[in-house]
Order: structure tokens, then C-alpha cells, then sequence
């Protein structure tokens, strides 16, 4: 009984939490212990060690055939539709392309505020003008734009507050910063795209309440920096690695996690010979200072545009018979990966789905190349994964209930080619510093970026290539179960406490499956592609789950 | 708002405007443009054939046959077909789509303009060697016409071939005789649906998800079917055309052909 009296205030608390969840401001202290507030969603994964689990359990295996939409918000766009909400007390934060956000009820999804921020006609993103979310401080809500700005906005009127440019969009072949930020402490750290377009890329950290960027980290080392002779000629100018996707954070070890993307040109790799560092890595950067502590290639000289930008996940987990502090990360090349959060050890790599391109690891990590897989002038027809990778930037999802890590894979391949043309780097020179020759130089149209090569469509029927929720055992790299969907998916998935896991197919078909044994329980057709990954919070004490589907956000609910 | 000041803002716009470069801005394209390509020399083909390679193929694959992007081989173009059409196209991108702009000057952007064109329109370039008029006869005494469509007379079983002959080169059209399930366009794959109940439902393949198919059965009627109730759904052979291999000798095979090569369609 006394250990009841004790508990029964904190009981309290969360119930009262757990109604509508807490409301602003959010401190940093709140996005620490995220967890704690399961009825809010207060960053791009929930929380930071980027589970994407929710700890509602309202909605379970049991009474998910009870689902049926609450509400939906219809975003009268025609852009892929890829972001993830935020929830605060029973409101609504999202993202619509192609910079616009607003705010619903959670309940009701009745708007109440939007704000627009209004980019040039002509933007630079690779892979359509979307945006994929928001993250919040106190009472300010932050947004990336397409056009190279971090703006910061009022939560509760949808007044801008500042606006900072990171860079200049028009570099080069076009920047541009479709991801969501991500708050760590008094900082927002954003990251970047145009790694198809011959940039050069960084993370960025900005003030949350003045906009002045405290530290940039060049994904590319700088002539003098260690690693920067990975990189052959004047290649490092144009390299490309970018951030375009949101990291992770581990408070215990003060160690940012962040993804990067393919070196450039993708598929013609006769001008960067080399390692091509920090190209398909994770970094661990010091959040404060912005400085490396470690990172680990996945890719090493990629010619597959397998960027690593997947978002990293923080968990502890059995390997070998102990406990790690592991980083879990199923990657775009086909890999699953473990590796030691605290210190970058590769601990393990397994392949989760088809792939062609490496026989193995040695202790370091380092893939073994399996020879022909290289993009080809006449097309090569035989490389698993396809372009499109065993994962993309879609989000996994961890529940710490099942132990188990849910990914929605795809199996494809497709018919990588090599360019025979030239790279325009060896006719013109491109570093930042030379801006206004070498604009002029581009809009005479004698530099535009080149990818080097070619892609063609995914080759075969649905029994060639398709997609699948994979449920794989972290420490180990074992699949405990698949559940196969008609096409290679772009849409991540959210494991609950209700023992379920939710996602979205291309088709637009939204399903929740049993965590345990993958069987689908129930599924509603949309007709909207999902290019996102799913929220669950509370309004009104109900538990809600909602996703972007085709120009909608998807609300379902039990009554 | 005072007449006087409306001009001078015009002024003001139009200054601000002659400024910028509408390459860079993506300002909307203004009246200046020509309908009609000025840059389709036979060298500006080839300099618009190396910049497809450069800028194109990622996503449209290196023979334009598609990807990613839109297949170019074809001749139908979803944004217009004109040299003017597909100028816009590629200079402003195409919205909702993953089509982006491009930064390249007038000049190369439409030799680019020539070379699709010249993708989409490979029939032009070639003279078939056949007697269109023989392959006339033939086409009607194999009974063509009850999938294909000339004009307005046809079926729509196949793909209407009123303008194939300036779509498509002579390769293409006999690999279509002679192999129908080598190359066949999306909106014309055909599926067998066997249903649990054992009958088998043929059709053209419509739009299809993990709860259910949906297809054009050969009778004209649409169909949808739910998952649960599917067996097996077989895609091995894609095309409902027969193969004319052996059926035509190699003088027939090469006088349709030629009359498929006549066909130039109105445009």
C-alpha cells in the first residue's frame, strides 16, 4: 500500500499528461524525457534516440479491426506529401509542401493557424518539393525551406520570428533542405540536399532563439583536415555528401548521430578516386562544438547512390552475449548494421534483403567488393539493391516491448549506367569561393550537374520487386518475420505499445500488422501514395494515429 | 490606384525583372518564345543528344526509354508536344513531379528539344524497304483491326496506331510482330486472375493494390477483384497480342511493317 501512495501523485500526473499531453512550452529538458509524454510528439522520430515508438496502447492487436478514420486534412497540393507531425496538447504541427505549416486541432484537424513561407519558382531539390517536418522549442517551431533558409515560427499565432540563410541555393547545381531539423539543447541542427547536383556538403547548428549558426561540420574534409586525401584531384570541391534526412541524439554520451549521402557524381567515379570520406557514413559529432568524435563508412567509393541518410537508431541490445550501447541501422546498400555507439566498432553487418555487391566484412567493417557490380556504358542488369536501395529515408521503428527492430524494406533491382560524358568538373572549376565566375559559367550553361550514369525502371513483374515489413532481431540481424507488400515501399512504419506496427504502401493502402507475428489486421485504402511514416498521440484522451497520404493527412481512431 | 503610379510600378516590376535571369529565378517565360525549334541542325541533334546523356538519363535511361521518368520513346508527351511544349517542359520542370527545372542556356535546352523529339519520333528517319499496300491487305486479313485502332476505326485492346509509323522505327515495329510481350506500355499489360473459385479472368491489367485488381476483360467490361478471393495472378505473358513469328514470311512480315511505317497520323 505505501508503495502505491507513493506512486499514486506521478500516476496522477500522467494521467493528467496522458489526456491530451502537456502543453507549451516545450523545454529541452522535455525532449529529453519525450518518452515519458506518449500522448505528444514533440520530434521527427518522438523521441531521440529515434524508435519511433509510441507507448499509447488504446489501440491493440486485439481491437485494431476497429479502426476507421476520425478525420482527414486535405492539403490541396500536388507534391509528395512526407511529413511528420508534431502533436503538442492535442494540437497539430505540420508541413505541407512545399514550405507552408500549420496548425489543427488533433482532435478534429480544424486549422487554426498557417503560415506560408513563399520560395522562388524555381528550386533545386533532387526528388520533388517536399518537406518532411518541424521540430520545436519552447514556444517556437522550426522549418528547413527548399530555398536554403531556417525560419523559426510562433506555435501558438504562426508569426515568423527569424529567418536565417544557410547558403546560397543557387550554388553550384542547387542546394536545397527538404529535411527536418532537429533541436539538441539551445541548438538546431539542419541539414542539406543537392547531392545529385555537384555541392558540397555540411550540418549546420543554429541558435534556437537568435538564428546565428554556431558551427558548421563540411561532410567533405577541407584541404589540411584528416581524411581529406580520400578524395582524388579536385573531386572534394563537388563531392557532395549531404544531410538531407533528420539524426539522432545520445544525452548519456553527448554524441549527435547523423547520416550522409552518396559522393558525386553518383555512377562515374573516374574523377573521385578514393574512400570518398564522409560520403554513406554515420558521424558522432559533439552537439555543442560540432567536432567529430567518430564515424563508420557503410559505403566506401559508392557508385550506387546508396546514400546513408536513413535515420540512425540508439539502443542497447544483446550482441554475443553482452549488453552493447549500439547504433542499429538498416541501410540503403541492403545491410542491416550494428555497430558500438560509444566508440563506432563495427560489431556486426547482415544482409536484409537481396544483394550482389559484398561477400562479407572484415573486422573493421570494411566490405568485401564483390567485382561487376559497377555501373557500365551499356547498362548493368545485375546489382541488388536497385538505385532505390533495401532501405531509404523512410523511418524504422524499435519497440523496446518486442525487442525487435521493423523496417520496411524493398527488393528491386534496376540497370545501372555509366556516363560516357565527360565530367564537367575537369572543364570548370567549382568551389564556393569562385561564386560569381562560376555562376555566370552556369547560367551560360557550361556547368549543370551530371549524375555520370544512368538508372533505368525497376526491372520485372511484382515477383521481382516488392516490398516488406521486416521485423529483425537488433543484435543478431536475424529476421524473425516478413510481411511482403505489392511494391518497394516509401513509406516508414511506427511500432506501438498496442503490440502493432503501422505503415503506408505506394498504393495507399495504410495497414497495421501484429508486432509479434507480422499478420495484417486491418487496412484501409487511401488511394494517396504514403511517401511518410506515422504518428500516434492523444486528444481528448483518445489514442489517434495519422499519416500523410497522397495530399492528406489520415486520422484513425477506435470511436 | 493613379494611373502614374501604376506605370511607374510596371516600370519598377519590369526593371526588376530584366535584371534577373529567368534561367536562375525560374521567373514564368514571357512571350519571346518561338514555336518552332531554331536550333535543329543535324550537329545541334548530336550536342542535344550529349546533353540528354548528361542531364536526362537518370532518370528518362539512356535510350529515353524511361525510368524513373517518363518514356520518351513513345511521342506522347503528357506536357505537350510542340518544340515549344516541350521547351517549357524542361526549362520549368513539371510540377508534382519529380521532373525538376533545368539550368541550361536557351540555346542548349532547345537542341535538347531536338533530340527528344528525334526519341519520339524515329519513324521519320527511316524509309521501310516493304509494299505498304500488301501489308494493308495483310493487316486486315489477320484481323488487326479488332485491337488496333487507325483514326476512328478499331478496336482498344492494343495501342491505336494512327501515328506509329512516325513514332516508332522499323526495328520497333517488327520486334512488336514478331515478339508482342518484349516491350509492352503500361496501359496495355495484360494478367490472368485465377479465382479461388477456379475461373480465370483475363484482361487488361487497370490498377491493382494488396486488397485488390482491377482489369478491362476482353469483352470491354471492368472488373475489380478482391485479394481474398484471387488464387493467382499470372503476368508472364503481358501482351494479348499473338506473335506473327512463323504465321508471316519474312516479304509479309517486312510489306506490314512498311504500312505501319505509313501511318504518320495527322499531326
Amino acid at each position: 500500500m505505501k508503495t502505491h501512495s507513493v506512486l499514486a501523485p506521478a500516476a496522477l500526473l500522467a494521467a493528467a499528461w496522458s489526456l491530451c499531453g502537456q502543453g507549451l512550452p516545450i523545454s529541452s529538458d522535455r525532449l529529453l524525457k519525450a518518452a515519458d509524454e506518449p500522448g505528444n510528439w514533440l520530434m521527427y522520430s518522438h523521441t531521440y534516440n529515434s524508435w519511433r515508438f509510441s507507448n499509447l496502447n488504446q489501440i491493440t492487436a486485439a481491437n485494431a479491426k476497429n479502426l476507421h478514420v476520425k478525420w482527414l486534412f486535405q492539403g490541396r497540393h500536388i507534391e509528395k506529401f512526407e511529413t511528420t507531425p508534431l502533436v503538442v496538447n492535442g494540437i497539430m504541427y505540420l508541413t505541407r509542401p512545399e514550405n507552408a505549416i500549420y496548425a489543427l486541432d488533433a482532435a478534429t484537424g480544424r486549422q487554426l493557424w498557417m503560415y506560408e513561407y513563399r520560395n522562388p519558382p524555381r528550386t533545386f531539390n533532387c526528388c520533388g518539393k517536399v518537406n518532411r517536418g518541424l521540430a520545436i522549442l519552447d514556444n517556437t517551431l522550426f522549418m528547413n525551406t527548399l530555398d536554403m533558409h531556417v525560419v523559426a515560427v510562433d506555435a501558438r499565432s504562426g508569426h515568423e520570428l527569424w529567418k536565417t540563410e544557410m547558403f546560397d541555393y543557387t550554388e553550384a547545381g542547387g542546394y536545397a533542405a527538404p529535411g527536418a531539423p532537429l533541436v539538441v539543447k539551445d541548438k538546431l541542427i539542419v541539414g542539406m540536399a543537392g547531392g545529385e547536383r555537384g555541392v558540397s556538403g555540411f550540418l549546420d547548428a543554429y541558435d534556437t532563439k537568435t538564428g546565428q549558426r554556431v558551427w558548421r561540420f563540411h561532410t567533405i574534409p577541407q584541404p589540411g583536415e584528416a581524411n581529406f586525401g580520400t578524395w582524388a584531384g579536385e573531386s572534394w570541391k563537388t563531392g557532395g555528401v549531404t544531410t538531407w534526412n533528420n539524426g539522432s541524439y545520445d544525452p548519456e554520451t553527448n554524441t549527435l548521430f547523423w547520416g550522409t549521402s552518396n559522393p558525386w557524381p553518383d555512377y562515374n567515379d573516374d574523377f573521385r578516386a578514393g574512400d570518398n570520406l564522409y560520403s554513406c557514413s554515420v558521424l558522432a559529432l559533439d552537439p555543442d562544438t560540432g567536432k567529430l568524435k567518430w564515424h563508420y563508412q557503410f559505403t566506401p567509393h559508392d557508385l550506387h547512390d546508396w546514400d546513408s541518410t536513413q535515420v540512425p537508431i540508439l539502443l542497447d541490445t544483446q550482441f554475443r552475449g553482452e549488453t552493447r550501447k549500439a547504433l542499429a541501422w538498416a541501410n540503403r546498400n541492403g545491410f542491416y548494421y550494428l555497430l558500438d555507439r560509444t566508440t563506432g566498432k563495427f560489431l556486426m553487418a547482415k544482409a536484409m534483403v537481396k544483394q550482389t555487391w559484398a561477400k562479407g566484412f572484415d573486422d573493421s567493417g570494411r566490405p568485401e567488393v564483390i567485382p561487376g557490380n559497377e555501373p557500365t556504358p551499356e547498362g548493368n542488369d545485375h546489382v541488388w539493391p536497385g538505385v532505390d536501395g533495401g532501405a531509404n529515408w523512410m523511418s524504422h521503428s524499435y519497440s523496446p516491448l518486442t525487442k525487435l527492430l521493423y523496417v520496411f524494406a524493398r527488393e528491386e533491382h534496376r540497370r545501372f549506367s555509366k556516363n560516357e560524358v565527360p565530367h564537367p568538373t575537369t572543364e570548370v572549376s567549382i568551389t564556393t569561393s569562385q561564386a560569381p565566375a562560376t555562376m555566370a559559367q552556369a547560367n551560360a550553361g557550361a556547368y549543370d550537374p551530371a549524375i555520370g550514369g544512368a538508372i533505368s525502371r525497376a526491372i520485372g513483374t511484382p515477383e521481382e520487386s516488392w516490398g516488406k515489413v521486416i521485423a529483425i532481431d537488433p543484435g543478431t540481424g536475424s529476421i524473425k518475420w516478413e510481411h511482403r507488400v505489392l511494391t518497394p515501399p516509401w513509406g516508414g512504419v511506427m511500432a506501438t505499445a498496442g503490440n502493432l506496427v503501422f505503415g503506408g504502401t505506394l498504393q495507399g493502402m495504410i495497414f497495421a500488422l501484429n508486432a509479434t507475428t507480422g499478420e495484417r489486421l486491418w487496412a484501409f485504402s487511401s488511394n494517396g501514395p504514403v511517401f511518410a511514416s506515422p504518428i500516434s498521440y492523444l486528444a481528448n484522451g483518445k489514442q489517434l494515429v495519422s499519416i500523410a497520404a497522397g495530399d492528406m493527412i489520415v486520422t484513425f481512431g477506435l470511436d | 490606384m493613379h494611373l502614374r503610379t501604376l506605370l511607374g510600378l510596371s516600370l519598377l516590376v519590369a526593371a526588376a525583372q530584366a535584371q534577373r535571369n529567368p534561367a536562375l529565378t525560374g521567373e514564368p517565360l514571357t512571350g519571346a518564345l518561338p514555336e518552332v525549334n531554331p536550333f535543329e541542325t543535324q550537329a545541334d541533334i548530336q550536342q542535344g543528344a550529349a546533353l540528354f546523356q548528361t542531364h536526362c538519363t537518370y532518370c528518362h535511361g539512356s535510350q529515353g526509354q524511361g525510368g524513373r521518368g517518363a518514356d520518351l520513346t513513345a511521342g506522347e508527351y503528357r506536357m505537350g508536344g510542340s518544340d515549344r511544349d516541350l521547351f517549357i517542359t524542361i526549362r520549368n520542370g513539371v510540377p508534382g513531379s519529380e521532373m525538376p527545372s533545368f539550368r541550361v542556356s536557351d540555346e542548349e535546352l532547345w537542341k535538347l528539344v531536338g533530340y527528344v523529339k528525334r526519341l519520339g519520333s524515329r519513324g521519320l528517319l527511316e524509309q521501310a524497304p516493304g509494299d505498304a499496300a500488301a501489308g494493308k491487305a495483310l493487316y486486315a486479313k489477320n484481323g488487326c483491326a479488332g485491337c488496333h485502332k487507325i483514326g476512328k476505326d478499331g478496336g482498344e485492346l492494343g495501342p491505336a496506331l494512327t501515328d506509329v509509323g512516325r513514332r516508332r522505327g522499323l526495328a520497333f515495329l517488327e520486334e512488336s510482330l514478331l515478339k508482342p510481350d518484349a516491350v509492352v506500355a503500361n496501359a496495355f499489360r495484360a494478367i490472368q486472375v485465377v479465382l479461388k473459385s477456379g475461373q480465370t479472368v483475363t484482361g487488361i491489367w487497370l490498377n491493382e493494390d494488396d486488397l485488390s485488381v482491377q482489369l478491362r476483360e476482353i469483352s470491354g467490361n471492368l472488373r475489380s477483384i478482391l485479394k481474398e478471393n484471387v488464387r493467382e495472378i499470372r503476368r508472364n505473358k503481358p501482351s494479348l497480342m499473338p506473335s506473327y513469328e512463323g504465321r508471316l514470311n519474312q516479304t509479309e512480315l517486312s510489306n506490314v511493317v512498311a504500312y505501319l511505317n505509313s501511318l504518320k497520323g495527322t499531326r
